[in-house]
């Protein structure tokens, strides 16, 4: 960055926008939804963990939907977020080395620390954006790594904050025009106001939710011009993975299909005529996937409790999971005991009053309150209870 | 910069940025220690090539429109094109994905991924933030400039 002697000697005039006044405060907001998303991510991990010390709870059975909702929205907000507070400090990249050797080393620490920073803040935010459109240009694993620099995220953000705390304590503490934190170079008027360009962050930070939240947010579908799903599909349920993707589209249609449900030598096979002739419950529950869309439904089906009855399986077992598929994260899973014994966990067989569509996990699939999407497993083949 | 690395560091500071370090440390050992090497370099190819595009390519296309906005408009549309900048640009850099429909290869089977005209959306998005942004910006100016002659109320 030292090569460019020119810049090094005399700082080039740039915009009065670009003062501690504007990036404090934009990365305030910054911070906030980086916060959010960053916890919301961990209950989005911790309930895709197969292990869990403390029991992921069954309700509310809108929680998960809350959660990931909010993860992905406060995402999209950052996005026009981290552009304006990116480009209020964009001079500071290429600004000359300070003299003397101690000097130098705290500013390559600095810098260092930001380009992790931004790095990784970049990265979570083009990966999260476009996973949430099912685009993954990528060989590295989604889950994985999106987990792994979030920690690097929000541990540089930390870091950030404790260096630049006077900075920014003396910046939201003045008025949004003082210039007394400005660099004496940015000097450049006759565009927008400091409030102009504050205004206008937070209104695209505001149409960037509202044109995404709808995938989410029902009353929202309309306007939610950018949403990733219209919420259309069969039963009013849009789709996430089909079964031709899924390769089950014969076994899942063959007159051999039988549901087993096993545990400890005891094993019962049922035909989807067989299911239908237990007695049926309705439940009102959400799918709420990953990538941050949901829906919420009637589904009608079998009472999963009423199944592991047929083996004796003991309450508080946890349940092993099977689909059709045969590959695939999450072709097996594990239920939990709390979620197996919920009364409103059901092997479902009907949606919205239709018989369950190929493409939601015909013959019959899990649904469970409270639970991320690629849990609820389609396309039944087993399940056993595990002691 | 001036206060930023010079005095005396607060016990809270301290703490804080050691927690900071802490963390980001666990963040780097989940990734070693999750993933193969050759899918982490892939990840260093993304964690640079995030900065990359951001700061040459979308720096450029903002430093080259601000600069043309400086030379081509009369003042007074000055503020009303920074607004419509911030809120189009960020909107845009949001809207790639869905207009190119990119996710829609991978499952071409699954008429409920992105079914949506995004491109008529986008446009809508467009239209919308001229009408509620950039128009009353530029009101906003030629109406502080009449209150103010000779053009001080805009500086």
């Amino acid at each position: 960055m030292s090569l460019l002697p020119a810049l090094r000697r005399a700082p080039r005039e740039t915009s009065h926008l670009r003062s501690a006044a504007v990036t404090a405060r934009v990365g305030r907001w910054l911070g906030i939804c980086f916060g959010i998303a960053f916890l919301t991510g961990l209950v989005s991990h911790y309930a895709q963990n197969p292990t869990q010390p403390v029991p992921f709870p069954t309700s509310p059975s809108w929680g998960y939907r809350l959660t990931q909702g909010l993860h992905v929205t406060t995402g999209i907000a950052c996005i026009p977020l981290l552009l304006v507070k990116l480009w209020s400090v964009l001079p500071l990249l290429v600004r000359g080395l300070p003299s003397g050797w101690a000097a130098r080393a705290r500013d390559g620490a600095e810098r260092a620390s930001i380009a992790v920073l931004v790095s990784a803040s970049v990265f979570l935010l083009v990966t999260g954006l476009l996973n949430s459109t099912q685009w993954y240009p990528w060989d590295f694993s989604f889950r994985r790594s999106h987990y792994a620099l979030a920690w690097v995220a929000i541990g540089a953000l930390l870091l950030h904050v404790a260096v630049k705390l006077p900075t920014i304590r003396e910046a939201l503490g003045r008025d949004v025009d003082d210039t007394a934190l400005d660099r004496p170079e940015a000097v450049v008027r006759g565009g927008l106001s400091r409030r102009g360009l504050l205004r206008s962050t937070w209104v695209a930070a505001g149409l960037a939710v509202l044109a995404t939240a709808g995938s989410t947010v029902p009353w929202l579908r309309r306007v939610s011009v950018l949403g990733v799903r219209s919420g259309d599909g069969p039963g009013g349920v849009p789709i996430n993975r089909t079964a031709a993707a899924a390769g089950v589209e014969e076994s899942a249609s063959s007159p051999a299909y039988r549901l087993v449900v096993a545990h400890a030598g005891t094993t019962v096979s049922l035909t989807r005529e067989d299911l239908l002739a237990m007695p049926q419950r309705s439940e009102e529950l959400p799918i709420a996937c990953v990538e941050g869309w949901s829906a919420s439904a009637v589904w009608t089906g079998v009472r999963l409790r009423d199944l592991l009855d047929l083996v004796d399986a003991p309450r508080g077992a946890e349940v092993e999971v099977t689909s059709l598929q045969e590959r695939g994260a999450f072709r097996a899973t594990l239920l939990q005991g709390n979620f197996a014994d919920d009364d409103r966990t059901l092997v479902a067989l009907a949606l919205s009053g239709e018989p369950l569509d190929l493409d939601h996990g015909y013959p019959a699939r899990l649904i469970a309150p409270n639970r991320p999407g690629v849990l609820q497993t389609k396309w039944l083949s087993r399940l056993e209870a595990v002691t | 910069m001036s206060a930023g690395g010079t005095g005396r560091v607060s016990p809270g500071r301290a703490v804080l940025g050691a927690a900071g370090v802490l963390l980001a440390a666990y963040g780097a050992w989940l990734l070693l220690s999750r993933q193969d090497l050759d899918r982490n370099l892939d990840v260093v190819l993304w964690l640079a090539g995030g900065v990359v595009v951001h700061d040459l390519v979308l720096g450029s296309v903002v430093i080259a429109v601000s600069l043309l906005a400086t030379r081509l408009l009369p003042a007074v549309a000055r503020p009303a094109a920074g607004a419509g900048l911030v809120v189009l640009g960020s909107l845009t850099v949001l809207a790639v994905p869905f207009l190119g429909g990119f996710g829609r290869e991978n499952a071409p089977e699954n008429p409920t991924l992105l079914d949506r005209d995004y491109t008529a959306g986008y446009l809508v998005l467009v239209a919308t933030v001229i009408i509620v942004v950039v128009l009353p910006v530029l009101l906003h100016t030629l109406r502080s400039r009449r209150a103010a002659p000779e053009g001080t109320g805009g500086r």
